[in-house]
């Protein structure tokens, strides 16, 4: 705009003559002329001066406007996007595998995709999947095939991952104690020469594809049942296909977008990825009327157990009355493959860089992601806490929407659980009852926010502490004398069998077991009854109405309970003070349900189910249920075993109880 | 004819130097106040084919406006308008809009009125991410621009890493925009919105961000009450109260506490997790937050002052040891019913130094000794100031402040205001030291900025020294 040049071609030919007119007149009048030439001089000067200030200003106001939207807006922080995998184009991949008993890695064209050399870790068949256009790694599993049932979590995995797949095995330690026939014949299906005869302590490698050629394999005899087999290293090559062979073609939308991105990272979902008939990742499950929880943030809390994760999410979120925009994953550590798996489903998911070890690194987690849930929902209440190895029931909102208010208005609760500890096949029969229990069980539960933010966050263990947030929160310093509400028939069912407490054993004797309700839409009775001092009433009503067992029979027995249905009876038991918890230990161990500690008692009183008879055992004289005890009738004491028997797989659990 | 050309030149020059003024004089006007960059590029040789341009803009706004309208309520999707231009036009009318909600208006008379572009709000929380809408966008016609960023409501976590959150969109159709800002809610029962910020591979001219409404600075705003209008045959929701709106956006700056430097001072300083400290935490929290309600129910404006603003900027925590909460008013917002109200809801005066025309204190009895103390400040032309007063010998003390203005922040689930310049005001009162933790504190000789200020005399003293 200040290139602006006056047009000759607009000069006014009237204003010649007209000029000449008033030049004429004036023409003698110098002094007057030369005033208005003067005067024509100045307003010539000021206007170019005010024209160019005009200029000088606008020219500013729009440099600094660009300046400034170029600073004020500018975000300091460079995001550079880093490919997830550099890409090659080169046809041939040159596959390392090597086995030994301390130590495994496998390398892909010199790059080392996995490494285990620690300690008492990772033992048992590790399995890489490749894919076969990029050779990219898209699922790393070590199945511990040392341990029962592992085995069978293996053929599940390689039955899932897709044909043409390239599969990458190397056993660490041992892998072959608990590999059962079906597993040996699926590795032989592969073109495994060796898996059918692979036994103990020996060390072993193989590279195929799954349905097709096999690349390499190697395998190494354990000499002696006390030594390893030779370590062996297996170099092979392999070829890579085209990409367009390795993908499916789905109908190009939104949903199979995410599904695609999904497929292309990881293997191992099975029919998720299967190109004919993929299975839905959304399930639209019904709403349930009048959902008090609908508005209630869910923090599912993960680690790396990203198949655990695929199918807890697939359980909440099928869930009736579920509300995926309320659901956080927390993943503790910066693991790609768990938050796949969450993108796939539509979620949000946060990663948590660890911090300190062990139980504290999952104490420390728990806490952020609790902090997390109540600042990103400030509005919230309330907070449902799940974990990643959880099968959530199809009424779990159903049995919280029914229940929650009892926990906004019952100062006296601590938590809602959808968990009983003593709810297994032969001790839990009613999907409607609930109990109020002086344990926590976790395991799904909801949290109240008040409870959190004033009394467990200020106070929450340190990273430096080795302790179980669950232990933590189950101490009377922090329960303070409160009760958790549970159902009678769990709500959720923990199907982890690979976790920091946890381990293949473990899991069959106190988890398998556990009953889990499947009915939708269960109507939950008499929910007022848990209310503090209504269920001091419900509870006398019951010992009332209950009939006292044959106190001469031996309460292991079956025949200790008759062969009745939808009775009521009740026991005693010896329970000299409120922590003598002697003759309930042996009890619960030949009821062959919770017995590492005491898990769902209100005052020295135990409800579960024998028989589908309801079974009610008062500690006495420490209960206050006790006087409900006829005269006539001894408690029964049972006398702990001489000495602990070692058993093998004892976890922390018990041990962090004691203190 | 030397002296006829000179004549004619000079005439000739003083005539074009003329037009020339006029056409600056009227786009400067017209640069400066419509704000229309194109505007500039144009050959318009008079004002009136400008306005000629603009009146063809407006209708092309409107007509953006409804089609932006229409592809927001096809995917349900609940924004209300809050673009400040247009809900000052509607404030004039408001009587008469509220009373006909349905009442079909003469004129285009506020989506016309020239501009770049319009803007509204969404609350975050009531929309779904859909893919699907920014794809109806694109098929109408639309041009949209996301901006993203980190969440704030993690950021205060230690290492969390969450997914980064929308914060800005902006739609644009033709040559008019549509800023849609999206709302957060977060602790402290309040709406943030967070700043517009662009990433390096953005397009830079996408929209003049630098004429955007919102996005200079993050926004923390109370949850509007919603009002559905039909205004220019087009029904959008607005706040009910556009008035208080504005003068809410007016002042509506948001700090974020510094939560990296906090945590890099808590590796320096491990943070103190004894009972006493939770505890005493605890019952400062709901000092604070009994003092907030009350202080707001009463219309006073009020920041954190002292050791409490010091424990947000540096920790952004309370400092343990502190042992009071302390607030700061200014002496303008003073209102006689403060003594009152603390008194009602549980908070004894336990002090009150000086007057009100002079070096004003007033110390509130918390739960379990925990004090509440109010300074008041008097604004001098280049300083601020407030009093002390001795009870024992009548001296008087005078902390001085460098002049600040008012921010938002969100403090132990609380909204609340701190001075923006809020080093200088740390450092005012604690010296460049400030980072490092001090245990012993005397307030008449410890703070950086204390100054003597006479005696009280003898006779005030019954007023001015007050201890109960």
């Amino acid at each position: 705009m200040d290139e602006w040049k006056p047009n000759p071609a607009v000069k006014p030919h009237k204003k010649r003559s007209w000029y000449l007119a008033w030049k004429y007149k004036l023409m003698n009048q110098r002094a007057l002329r030369k005033l208005c030439q003067t005067g024509a001089v100045l307003f010539l000067l000021v206007t170019v001066i005010v024209n160019i200030k005009l200029i000088l200003d606008t020219r500013r106001a729009a440099y600094e406007e660009e300046e400034e939207s170029a600073q004020d807006y500018d975000d300091e922080m460079l995001n550079v996007e880093v490919p997830r995998h550099p890409v090659n184009n080169k046809k041939v991949l040159d596959v390392e595998v090597y086995s030994s008993r301390s130590k495994v890695y496998v390398a892909v064209d010199g790059t080392t995709v996995l490494e285990d050399e620690a300690r008492e870790q990772g033992r048992g068949i590790h399995v890489i999947v490749l894919n076969q256009a990029t050779g990219h790694v898209m699922a790393k599993r070590v199945f511990d095939t040392y341990s029962p049932h592992e085995d069978e979590a293996m053929v599940l995995f390689l039955n899932m991952v897709a044909r043409g797949r390239i599969l990458i095995f190397t056993i660490k330690d041992e892998g072959s104690f608990h590999l059962k026939e079906t597993a040996k014949n699926v590795l032989k299906s592969l073109g495994s020469q060796v898996a059918p005869f692979l036994s103990w302590r020996d060390m072993w490698t193989f590279v195929g594809k799954k349905g097709g050629e096999v690349y390499g394999e190697k395998h190494a005899k354990s000499p002696a049942l006390s030594t390893w087999g030779d370590p062996v290293l297996l170099k092979t090559e392999v070829h890579l296909t085209s990409v367009e062979d390795a993908e499916c073609h789905w109908p190009d939308t939104e949903l199979n977008r995410r599904r695609k991105r999904f497929c292309s990272k990881v293997e191992g979902y099975g029919s998720v990825c299967s190109c004919k008939d993929p299975t839905p990742i959304e399930f639209n499950p019904d709403p349930l009327k009048d959902n008090k929880v609908f508005d209630v943030p869910v923090a599912v809390i993960a680690g790396n157990r990203p198949n655990y994760l695929y199918r807890m999410l697939r359980s909440l979120l099928s869930a009736q009355g579920v509300n995926p925009q309320m659901i956080t994953v927390f993943i503790d550590g910066y693991y790609e493959e768990p938050m796949d798996v969450v993108e796939l489903f539509g979620l949000s998911g946060i990663q948590h860089t660890p911090i300190s070890i062990k139980n504290a690194r999952v104490s420390q987690h728990y806490k952020a992601s609790l902090t997390a849930t109540f600042n990103l929902f400030p509005d919230a209440k309330f907070a449902v806490v799940l974990e990643e190895d959880l099968d959530i029931s199809v009424d779990f909102f159903s049995f919280l929407s029914q229940s929650i208010h009892l926990l906004e208005e019952d100062e006296s609760l601590y938590c809602i659980s959808a968990w009983n500890d003593q709810g297994y096949e032969h001790t839990a029969e009613d999907p409607s009852l609930l109990y109020r229990v002086e344990t926590m069980p976790g395991l799904g539960w909801v949290l109240r926010k008040t409870l959190y933010k004033d009394e467990l966050e200020p106070k929450w263990p340190t990273p430096e502490k080795l302790w179980d947030w669950d232990m933590w929160m189950r101490m009377p310093e922090q329960r303070k004398g409160r009760e958790c509400i549970i159902p009678d028939i769990s709500r959720s069912y923990h199907f982890g069998i690979v976790g920091l407490n946890m381990n293949g054993y473990f899991h069959e004797a106190y988890f398998k077991k556990h009953k889990f309700n499947t009915v939708p839409n269960v109507q939950l009775k008499n929910v007022e009854s848990l209310r503090k001092d209504n269920y001091e009433t419900e509870i006398h009503r019951l010992l009332g109405e209950a009939e006292v067992l044959d106190h001469s029979k031996n309460p292991c027995e079956d025949s200790f309970v008759p062969d009745t249905e939808g009775r009521v009876y009740v026991m005693f038991i010896r329970m000299e003070q409120e922590a003598d918890f002697t003759t309930w230990t042996q009890l619960a161990k030949c009821l062959h349900i919770w017995d590492l500690d005491v898990r769902g008692n209100h005052k020295g009183l135990w409800r579960l189910f024998r028989k589908k008879n309801h079974f009610l055992v008062v500690g006495v004289p420490a209960s206050p249920y006790s006087f409900k005890k006829p005269s006539s009738v001894t408690p029964i004491y049972m006398e702990p075993p001489a000495k602990e028997e070692g058993a093998v797989a004892v976890p922390a659990v018990a041990a962090a109880e004691q203190t | 004819m030397q002296k006829i050309n000179r004549n004619v030149v000079l005439a000739l020059l003083s005539l074009t130097s003329l037009v020339f003024l006029l056409f600056q004089l009227c786009y400067y006007k017209f640069y400066l106040s419509q704000k229309v960059r194109e505007g500039a590029r144009w050959p318009a040789p008079s004002c009136v084919s400008l306005r000629g341009a603009m009146v063809f803009l407006s209708s092309v706004k409107q007509h953006v406006v409804r089609k932006f309208l229409g592809l927001i309520s096809s995917h349900n999707i609940p924004v209300y308008l809050i673009d400040p231009l247009i809900l000052g036009l509607i404030d004039k009318d408001i009587e008469q809009i509220r009373s006909s909600p349905d009442g079909p208006s003469p004129e285009c008379k506020y989506f016309c009125a020239p501009r770049d572009f319009t803007t509204f709000a969404l609350l975050d929380k009531t929309w779904k991410h859909e893919v699907g809408f920014f794809r109806t966008a694109e098929k109408m016609g639309f041009q949209w621009l996301k901006i993203i960023n980190k969440d704030p409501r993690l950021d205060g976590m230690d290492d969390l890493s969450g997914m980064e959150i929308p914060l800005h969109y902006i739609f644009k159709l033709a040559s008019h925009a549509i800023h849609l800002v999206v709302f957060y809610e977060r602790s402290g029962n309040f709406l943030w919105h967070g700043p517009l910020r662009l990433k390096q591979h953005m397009d830079r001219k996408f929209v003049p961000f630098r004429k955007l409404h919102f996005g200079r600075y993050p926004g923390a705003y109370e949850k509007p009450e919603l009002l559905l209008v039909s205004i220019d045959d087009l029904k959008v929701q607005i706040p009910k109260n556009p008035s208080s709106f504005l003068e809410e956006m007016s002042h509506s700056r948001f700090l974020e506490c510094r939560y990296r430097e906090a945590r890099a001072f808590f590796q320096l300083y491990p943070d103190d997790a004894s009972l006493d400290a939770v505890e005493f935490r605890k019952k400062a929290k709901s000092l604070l937050h009994l003092a907030a309600l009350t202080l707001n129910n009463l219309g006073v404006k009020f920041w954190l002052s002292s050791g409490t603003c010091l424990g947000w900027y540096r920790q952004c925590n309370v400092i343990p040891h502190s042992k009071d909460v302390d607030l700061g008013i200014f002496i303008r917002d003073y209102k006689a019913d403060i003594i009152p109200a603390f008194q009602n809801v549980g908070l004894p005066l336990k002090h009150k130094f000086g007057k009100v025309e002079d070096s004003l204190e007033l110390s509130f009895q918390g739960e379990d000794d925990v004090k509440l103390d109010i300074f008041f400040f008097y604004e001098e032309d280049d300083h601020v100031w407030n009093g002390g007063t001795q009870a024992k010998s009548g001296k008087k003390f005078k902390y001085l402040f460098p002049k600040f203005t008012l921010c938002w922040t969100e403090f132990v689930e609380l909204k609340v205001h701190v001075p923006c310049e809020t080093l200088q005001y740390v450092e005012a009162n604690y010296g460049p030291e400030w980072k490092v933790p001090v245990t012993t504190w005397d307030w008449k000789s410890s703070p950086f900025n204390v100054q003597d200020n006479g005696v009280w005399p003898i006779d005030e003293w019954d007023n001015v020294i007050q201890i109960y």
